[in-house]
C-alpha cells in the first residue's frame, strides 16, 4: 500500500466533494436560510434589540456574504473531515465489499455510511433552520446528536460481525438485529428537547433541500474516490520486468 | 530501421508490466492521521464554540464564537445542531 498515495486519494476526494456540497447548499439551501434569518430580524426589531435602518441592512448583507462564503469554506473542511473517515472504513472494509470495481465498492459503502450516519439520525434529530434551535440546550442537542449516530454507526459494524457469522439462509437476523437496535434507541433516546414554532413550509422546504444536499456529498465521493483509487490504484505496486 | 532502434523496439515488446496487489496490509499511520483529519475536522465544523480561538484570545473566543459563525450556515445544513 503505498500510503501517501492513499491519504492523498482520500483527502482530494473529500475536499472536492465538500466544495460540490458548499456550492450546492448556496442554490438549494441558502434561500432558505436567508428566509429564517429575516424571522429572526423581526423579531429583533420587535423586541427592540435591533433597529430597522439602512445602516442594520448594510451590515446584515456584508455579515450574510461572509457567512456563504464561510459555508463553502466549511463544506470543504467538512468534506475533507467525512473523506477521512470515509476512506478509513473503505480501506478496511475492502475485501468485504461486494465484487466489482472501487466505484461499485465506494458508492456501496457510501450508501451504507449515508444510510447509517445520515438518514437514520435525520429522522430522530432533524436538521433545523436558524431561530429553531434554543442557544442554551446545544451542547445537550450536539451530545444527543454524536451518541446517535455512534449508536447507529457502530451498529453497522457490530452487525456486519453478526452477518459474517451466520449462514446465509440465517442472515435476515443480523438485519433484524440493526432494525432492532435502531428502533431501541428511537424509542429510549429523547427527542430534541426545544420547541419548534418555524413554519410548517419553511421547515419542511430546508429540511428536503438539506437532505438533497447531503445526499449529493455522499454520492459524489463516492464517484470521486472510487474513480481515483481504480485509476492509481494505491494498493498496488507497478513492476516493470524483462521476459 | 537501424540496428539499435529495432533492439530496443524488441526490447518494448518483451517488457510485460506486472501489477501485483501489495499484501493486505494497511498503514497504521494512515489510519492515525485521517483519524485526526476526521476529529480535528468534524469538531471545528460541527462543534466549536470558541474552544480553539480560546487558546489565543481567552475568554473573549467563547464571547466572539468567531468559527461558529464562519461555519454556521454549514451547520444548519449539514444537520448539526445550532442556535
Amino acid at each position: 500500500m503505498n500510503t501517501i498515495l492513499f491519504i492523498s486519494i482520500v483527502l482530494i476526494a473529500g475536499a472536492m466533494a465538500g466544495t460540490i456540497h458548499g456550492l450546492t447548499n448556496l442554490a438549494l439551501v441558502e434561500p432558505y436560510l436567508d428566509n429564517a434569518i429575516m424571522i429572526e430580524n423581526q423579531a429583533l426589531f420587535a423586541s427592540g434589540q435591533a433597529e430597522d435602518t439602512p445602516e442594520f441592512w448594510a451590515e446584515y448583507k456584508s455579515y450574510r456574504s461572509w457567512q456563504k462564503e464561510g459555508q463553502v469554506l466549511a463544506s470543504a473542511i467538512l468534506g475533507t473531515s467525512m473523506g477521512a473517515l470515509f476512506g478509513i472504513v473503505y480501506v478496511l472494509s475492502r475485501d468485504a465489499l461486494p465484487k466489482g470495481g472501487d466505484l461499485k465498492k465506494a458508492s456501496v459503502l457510501a450508501a451504507i455510511m449515508w444510510f447509517s450516519v445520515y438518514l437514520v439520525p435525520f429522522f430522530k434529530y432533524p436538521a433545523n433552520p436558524p431561530t429553531a434551535g434554543d442557544g442554551e440546550t446545544v451542547v445537550l442537542r450536539a451530545a444527543l446528536y454524536l451518541l446517535f449516530i455512534g449508536i447507529t454507526g457502530f451498529g453497522v459494524v457490530v452487525f456486519y460481525q453478526v452477518y459474517r457469522r451466520l449462514t446465509k439462509n440465517k442472515r435476515f437476523v443480523a438485519f433484524a438485529g440493526y432494525a432492532a437496535l435502531v428502533a431501541v434507541a428511537f424509542v429510549l433516546m429523547p427527542p430534541n428537547p426545544d420547541e419548534n414554532t418555524i413554519q410548517t413550509e419553511l421547515l419542511n422546504g430546508f429540511r428536503i433541500m438539506s437532505a438533497i444536499g447531503v445526499t449529493i456529498f455522499w454520492t459524489t465521493l463516492a464517484i470521486i474516490l472510487g474513480v481515483l483509487w481504480q485509476r492509481l490504484r494505491p494498493d498496488s505496486e507497478t513492476n516493470l520486468e524483462h521476459h | 530501421m537501424t540496428y539499435i532502434a529495432k533492439k530496443g523496439l524488441d526490447n518494448m515488446t518483451n517488457l510485460s508490466m506486472q501489477v501485483t496487489r501489495s499484501p493486505r496490509k494497511v498503514p497504521v499511520a494512515a489510519v492515525v492521521i485521517l483519524g485526526l483529519v476526521f476529529t480535528v475536522g468534524l469538531f471545528v465544523v460541527g462543534f466549536d464554540q470558541g474552544h480553539i480561538l480560546s487558546v489565543v484570545f481567552g475568554e473573549q473566543a467563547f464571547e466572539e464564537m468567531y468559527i461558529h459563525e464562519l461555519t454556521h450556515d454549514l451547520r444548519h445544513t449539514a444537520g448539526f445542531p445550532c442556535h
